[in-house]
């Protein structure tokens, strides 16, 4: 037996390139790392040469120089930091309530049929109006509060996260809950040792999903609601004609989605899917 | 003596979707099984011989008649009945060894005893060595194994296995038969066994059951006399015995097949 099986994530096929020295292992890194930002230096340059060649005046199109003088200007005076960490404490939130109703939901609709015919046409027409489409009315209902951009986000994120969990309960053969049953097991050992495990890998997929349409939907409520956080941050800065500023925060915007989900959400499900080798997908 | 299972005229009708029609799997069937008998079953194809381990299993209902386990009427699965179905139905998720535990787990065995059970079914199976890796790791064979492992291990009075062996090579197969009449004999279980294949059927049962084409009832039930010292593959093809209760219940199967086809044209004309 190899002790390599416990610890290790992705462990479904054989991998030769374990077997590989370290030392060629990070270079192996680096050069995913490389084919990473490749296209963002390629867009960059070809940016910068616009810039360049056109001589836009600053607050129209500024250069990939003045975003970076504007970055590194919000971040000395803190206040990247400020609203950065104003939009994640939001989406943490939000993200860690919303996923949690979702797969609930999801959950009752996957059991009972009776219920997800009643609740499946109402939740696909809801389903198509956006969470923005909703401000509005949040913002009669709740103000200019937080409790007005959580729900914005959980508008969009609840959806996706029900309807790929309700999708996963359904997806776990009959076979395994029968087998448990003749083991002996109670309907709460089906859902907790064979519904929920089964499901995982759609609902990490829903989940990823969710995040991802929830994140869209922060900063445009942000925008609205204004009381902090990157959306605002952007949203301030054309008063003022910082266009370099917007362009910044619209960069943090998109490093930090993607950084939560290269570190985060896609080793989540690399590890249940490759892990179980689950891809009954 | 009371039987361990009594099956009394059970009916079993189900709603076939695609033809819209009410099918009638089992009618009025009845068998008893005494405590400790290892029974096979055996039948034309879709005569409903696994359709009858659901019902003793308690995972279907039947439509008419009653099925009774230690006198008790069955209404729903339960841990007495365990069962090892025709495909594999281990639970990714887990290792093999935290398969094979499953029902001890489930039935709150403390800890130790449940390690000190899981080994021994290890090693029984021919799995050491794979204690720690998830089924997609292991070849068909080996699941199957852990499949049976699991349900042995968690100790169940009635054992219930439906074509359990089909997908295994030749070689384990004759193994894993002669491992699971041992273990029948030594655990004293009573074990319903559902094959197609007659001389599996022959080499394990203490009694063979023939069913008639659908809807099934019991056509004929046959004590296999043949001393089990004498049911090896090796020395089986010799023994007179065999070779008749082979062409007998090859015999009755065929006849049942043939009626099945005339019903069949029957219908069409």
């Amino acid at each position: 037996m190899s002790d390599s099986g416990r610890a290790g994530l992705r462990r479904a096929p054989p991998d030769p390139a374990r077997a590989l020295p370290r030392r060629r292992a990070a270079a192996g890194a680096a050069a995913a790392a490389g084919q990473v930002l490749a296209p963002f230096v390629l867009f960059t340059a070809v940016w910068a040469l616009v810039v360049g060649v056109t001589r836009w005046p600053e607050d129209v199109l500024p250069s990939p120089f003045a975003v970076a003088r504007a970055f590194g200007d919000v971040f000395a005076k803190g206040m990247l930091t400020v609203y950065a960490g104003e939009t994640i404490r939001r989406i943490v939130l939000a993200a860690v309530t919303g996923v949690t109703i979702g797969i609930a939901a999801g959950f009752v609709m996957g059991l009972n049929d009776w219920i997800a015919a009643l609740l499946n046409p109402p939740l696909r027409f809801f389903q198509s109006l956006s969470g923005i489409a909703w401000l509005p009315l949040f913002l009669i209902w709740f103000g200019f509060s937080d409790k007005t951009i959580v729900v914005a986000v959980w508008y969009t994120l609840v959806f996706p996260v029900a309807f790929n969990t309700m999708l996963g309960v359904r997806t776990v053969p009959r076979l395994y809950r029968y087998a448990v049953l003749t083991l002996g097991g109670t309907w709460r050992q089906i859902v907790f040792q064979v519904l929920l495990p089964g499901a995982i890998p759609y609902i990490v997929g829903g989940v990823r999903l969710g995040i991802a349409y929830g994140w869209r939907a922060l900063i445009a409520a942000e925008i609205v609601v204004g009381s902090g956080g990157l959306g605002y941050l952007i949203f301030k800065a054309e008063t003022f004609h910082l266009t370099a500023r917007i362009i910044a925060g619209m960069t943090a915007i998109g490093v930090l989605w993607y950084l939560t989900d290269y570190f985060l959400l896609r080793p989540l499900e690399e590890a249940t899917i490759e892990r179980w080798g689950l891809v009954y997908r | 003596m009371r039987a361990k299972i009594s099956v009394e005229r059970i009916v079993h009708e189900y709603f076939n979707p695609s033809t819209w029609q009410r099918v009638r799997a089992l009618d009025g069937l009845s068998l008893d099984v005494p405590d400790g008998e290892f029974v096979c079953l055996v039948g034309p194809s879709g005569c409903g011989k696994s359709t009858l381990l659901y019902l003793i299993a308690g995972l279907t209902r039947p439509t008419g008649g009653r099925i009774l386990v230690d006198g008790r009427e069955v209404v729903r699965p339960g841990r007495d009945r365990g069962m090892v179905f025709q495909e594999f139905a281990i639970l990714p998720w887990r290792t093999v060894e935290g398969n094979i535990g499953h029902g001890l787990e489930i039935a709150q065995i403390p800890r130790h005893t449940k390690a000190g059970t899981v080994r021994r079914y290890v090693a029984l199976m021919g799995l050491s060595g794979f204690e720690h890796k998830y089924p997609h790791e292991l070849s068909g064979g080996m699941r199957q194994r852990v499949a049976v492992a699991r349900t042995l291990a968690a100790d169940p009075e009635v054992v219930l296995m439906d074509e359990p062996f089909a997908s295994l090579d030749a070689q384990t197969r004759n193994v894993m038969q002669e491992e699971l009449v041992r273990i029948a004999q030594h655990e004293r279980k009573t074990i319903v066994f559902v094959t197609h294949s007659v001389d599996e059927a022959i080499i394990l049962g203490d009694r063979v059951v023939v069913l008639t084409h659908r809807p099934g009832r019991v056509k004929a039930s046959m004590p296999i006399e043949i001393p089990r010292e004498r049911r090896r593959w090796d020395v089986l093809g010799a023994e007179e015995r065999f070779v008749r209760y082979r062409q007998d219940i090859l015999r009755m199967i065929r006849e049942e097949f043939d009626a099945q086809e005339r019903g069949a044209e029957a219908v069409q004309a």
